[in-house]
């Protein structure tokens, strides 16, 4: 046990930031907010010849096999930078081929990923914006050596820069034993597809995406027929674990920022940072920012080693979605009228922590995730020991 | 970045709960009770450090295990364990209701700082519980602000002669030694004229009166983790004692003395002071009901139970994150206070929304009718702030985050630099 960062993860961690300092201007991020793809392909382009995309596929595809703590490591400093690029979506879905996928599936996608040639999302909310199998509701309807599938999905990220799109459709009806969803990987430019860009706080590539009888090869299947959602759960997991480090760097940048300007901002004659009501609001600050980032570590090193963290993400996301917005709301109020300003750059974090707040499962949806662990389940709850928990 | 245990520390863990389960009897516990109450019940008579013949023979067969001071060098008694293995034991033995933690023992301090002397007679009868120190710190005049203590220690030849009081001093009607910071330079700075002091209680002229707490009034069952019914004033008259009590060099106290505290706040044993009630809750709910009402399909205290246990798990885990740092040789800059800020506030929110899952029944005390768990949750609302207040309290802790850990400016210096 030694839950501090060892040599190598802080060499991980500090050239990922060196990196963004260097590429990722706060200017790029504003004029990123206005792109149509929401991303300089440059920039795509360094990141990926660093292996980011890679990080966790194996090495056949081209990967490194790092574990997820190092993805992590990187994705906090991609929030710290903001920097535009679709690796949460890539990475996130890769992973999810690399662990459910065929061979075949494998080798056709992942080393694209790796290479940095190919950008993948996922879809799987609707109109009920909820993390249940339930609703899904588009359909994947067996025709031939083909699927045929018509629907809506909401929330897709990254969609409009990326090639394929893993999509999660209702085969069968939901009962007791079976949630009846599949997956397949369809190219992001099949016939029948189109896409509606949403206008969301962070100013992020959000899409609306509607697919009408657009048609899949069988081949295309990830996992199972109606096998899908185990799997998308836990693509979800990972994909919620990542967003919590991403938050968790861009909400400690924004408190940086405001325990910096405390520090030379004068009021009543001295620094604002040498009242006690300014000092005690950036401890509490900082204790939530530790706190969240021991809770997503914890989880990510549990999916390393093989262990079930479900309970654990949604703790992570929980915290995180209650304490970062707040922070981050906190590091305005210390900077005052400067903090509203929009040539100012503080809102650009505010903006992304409060929605990536809202993103992958609100605290209410994890709470009950946790409490259904906590008290619906056989057996005498020790805290520190796992929690047991349904699959 | 490891967040397990190692095959021999999860297997130590399973022989310490198997102990616990053969070992601690109904009659164990019934005679720890007994001499809690004795002590207490002792109103000024100073006792000694005594236990019961059963308890006396349970920490002989921990001894013989190795588990009392596991990471203690072994020359003074120790095991040469490591600090991770040494927290097992001790957490598992605090759920157990007997504590064995060496936090708070003046251990730390005197294998820091102390002579070789003092290592010899003093580490191994702290590890095997024969000594315990009771720790004079705050005074009428000097609590959070510590260093305005006035007691003084006045040197005569190669002896000291102290005159003052020392309030709040929890275990002094039980404990065998005295661990006593007093001014031995009223003309130094505050902090310069500091020494620390170790001598036995039985010093002529030392005297221990008791003042009684809003706690454990009736008794609280035993794990409550909070407080108790007796804490004391002590007095020095004259109370001569030789310059080799002194721990650490002359007027250097305060630095021994805030080193000494910062091991304190961290541990096995504080840690699970401010979560126990989250586990007890949890389980509570899961297995019972009012007449047909089940807390647990209430979807508010679903949401509540849920919100403390990521509390309770961050306090885990800033405990591991300490533990971390003091492994690898390494000091707090500010992860200590965190902790002493996030654990003992999130005792006290776990403590209260307790409250309103309970209604009523949270109001019932140990030994009244219909009284949930033994009134454990009613009890520890009248204790759970209190770890918020002792050994530095939370705004004290918020204080030294904001100034070591975010290098924060200093009031004073602001001021000075203003004029």
């Amino acid at each position: 046990m030694d839950v501090l960062l060892n040599d190598e993860e802080q060499l991980v961690a500090a050239s990922a930031r060196e990196f963004l300092e260097g590429e990722c201007s706060t200017a790029l991020v504003r004029q990123m907010e206005e792109d149509p793809i929401g991303h300089p392909p440059e920039l795509w382009a360094k990141c990926t010849e660093m292996g980011w995309t890679g990080m966790c596929l194996n090495e056949e595809y081209g990967g490194q096999a790092l574990p997820l703590t190092y993805l992590g490591l990187v994705m906090q400093e991609v929030g710290r930078a903001m920097a535009p690029i679709p690796l949460h979506s890539t990475a996130v879905t890769s992973l999810a081929i690399q662990k459910a996928g065929t061979k075949a599936q494998c080798q056709s996608v992942l080393p694209g990923v790796s290479e940095g040639k190919t950008i993948l999302t996922w879809a799987f909310s609707e109109q009920d914006p909820r993390f249940l199998p339930e609703t899904v509701k588009t359909t994947a309807v067996a025709d031939g050596d083909h699927f045929v599938i018509t629907g809506k999905k909401l929330f897709v990220d990254n969609f409009a820069a990326s090639n394929q799109i893993l999509v999660a459709c209702r085969t069968a009806p939901a009962s007791a034993s079976n949630a009846g969803l599949s997956l397949f990987l369809i190219d992001s430019t099949a016939t029948g597809i189109s896409h509606a860009r949403l206008r969301t706080l962070a100013k992020d590539q959000q899409c609306e995406v509607i697919f009408e009888q657009v048609r899949v090869p069988k081949a295309n299947m990830l996992g199972g027929l109606n096998q899908g959602w185990p799997i998308m759960q836990d693509l979800l997991d990972l994909a919620t674990v990542l967003l919590c480090t991403q938050i968790l760097g861009a909400t400690r940048i924004d408190a940086e920022m405001a325990i910096d300007h405390s520090k030379f901002r004068e009021a009543f004659g001295q620094p604002i940072g040498a009242f006690q009501s300014i000092q005690h609001t950036c401890a509490d600050m900082i204790i939530s920012i530790d706190g969240g980032e021991l809770l997503a570590y914890e989880a990510l090193w549990k999916m390393d080693n093989g262990m079930p963290a479900q309970v654990e993400v949604s703790q992570a996301k929980a915290f995180c979605n209650d304490k970062c917005p707040a922070v981050c709301r906190n590091s305005q109020s210390i900077h005052g009228g400067i903090g509203f300003m929009m040539e100012f750059d503080l809102h650009l974090w505010l903006r992304r922590v409060t929605a990536w707040s809202m993103r992958l499962g609100t605290s209410y949806e994890h709470r009950e995730r946790i409490a259904h662990a906590l008290l619906d389940m056989p057996g005498h709850v020790v805290l520190g020991q796992p929690v047991p928990v349904e699959n | 970045m490891d967040f397990g245990h190692t095959l021999e520390q999860t297997q130590l863990r399973r022989d310490v709960l198997d102990f616990i389960r053969t070992h601690m009897t109904p009659e164990v516990y019934a005679e720890l009770d007994a001499t809690e109450e004795a002590h207490e019940a002792g109103k000024g008579e100073r006792l000694s450090n005594k236990r019961g013949p059963l308890v006396a023979a349970l920490y002989q067969k921990i001894d013989d295990r190795g588990w009392l001071g596991y990471s203690y060098p072994k020359e003074y008694g120790g095991a040469d364990g490591d600090r991770v293995s040494q927290n097992i034991i001790e957490e598992e033995f605090q759920r157990a209701g007997l504590p064995i933690s060496l936090v708070g023992s003046g251990a730390p301090a005197i294998m820091a700082v102390g002579t070789e002397q003092q290592k010899q007679h003093y580490l191994p009868k702290l590890i095997k519980m024969e000594f315990s120190f009771a720790l004079g710190f705050t005074e009428p005049h000097a609590g959070a602000d510590l260093a305005a203590l006035r007691c003084r220690a006045i040197r005569d030849g190669d002896h000291f002669a102290i005159n003052g009081q020392k309030m709040y001093t929890t275990s002094a009607h039980h404990a065998t030694h005295m661990y006593l910071m007093a001014r031995t330079d009223p003309d130094a700075s505050r902090h310069d004229g500091i020494s620390i002091f170790l001598f036995p209680m039985d010093t002529p002229g030392l005297t221990v009166r008791p003042l009684w707490t809003i706690q454990n009034n009736p008794r609280a069952p035993r794990g409550t983790t909070y407080g108790d019914a007796r804490t004391n004033e002590v007095f020095f008259e004259n109370v001569r004692i030789h310059e080799s009590c002194l721990l650490g060099r002359e007027n250097q106290g305060w630095r021994v003395g805030s080193m000494g505290l910062n091991l304190d706040r961290v541990g096995a044993a504080r840690y699970l002071r401010s979560v126990r009630r989250d586990e007890d809750i949890v389980n509570w709910v899961k297995a019972n009901d009012f007449g047909g009402y089940a807390p647990k399909d209430n979807p508010a205290i679903r949401d509540k139970i849920a919100e403390l246990w990521i509390e309770a798990q961050v306090c885990r885990l800033m405990t591991m994150r300490s533990m971390s740092i003091v492994e690898r040789g390494g000091n707090f800059t500010y992860e200590g206070s965190a902790e002493k800020v996030w654990s003992p506030e999130h005792g006290v929110r776990t403590t209260e929304a307790i409250t309103q899952m309970l209604g009523s029944y949270g109001t019932l005390l140990n030994g009244s009718p219909h009284a949930v768990e033994k009134g454990v949750f009613a009890h520890n609302t009248m204790g759970a702030f209190q770890s918020g207040i002792n050994h530095g309290s939370v705004q004290i802790m918020r204080d030294q985050v904001a100034k070591r850990g975010l290098e924060m400016p200093s009031m004073r210096r602001a001021k000075a630099a203003a004029k």
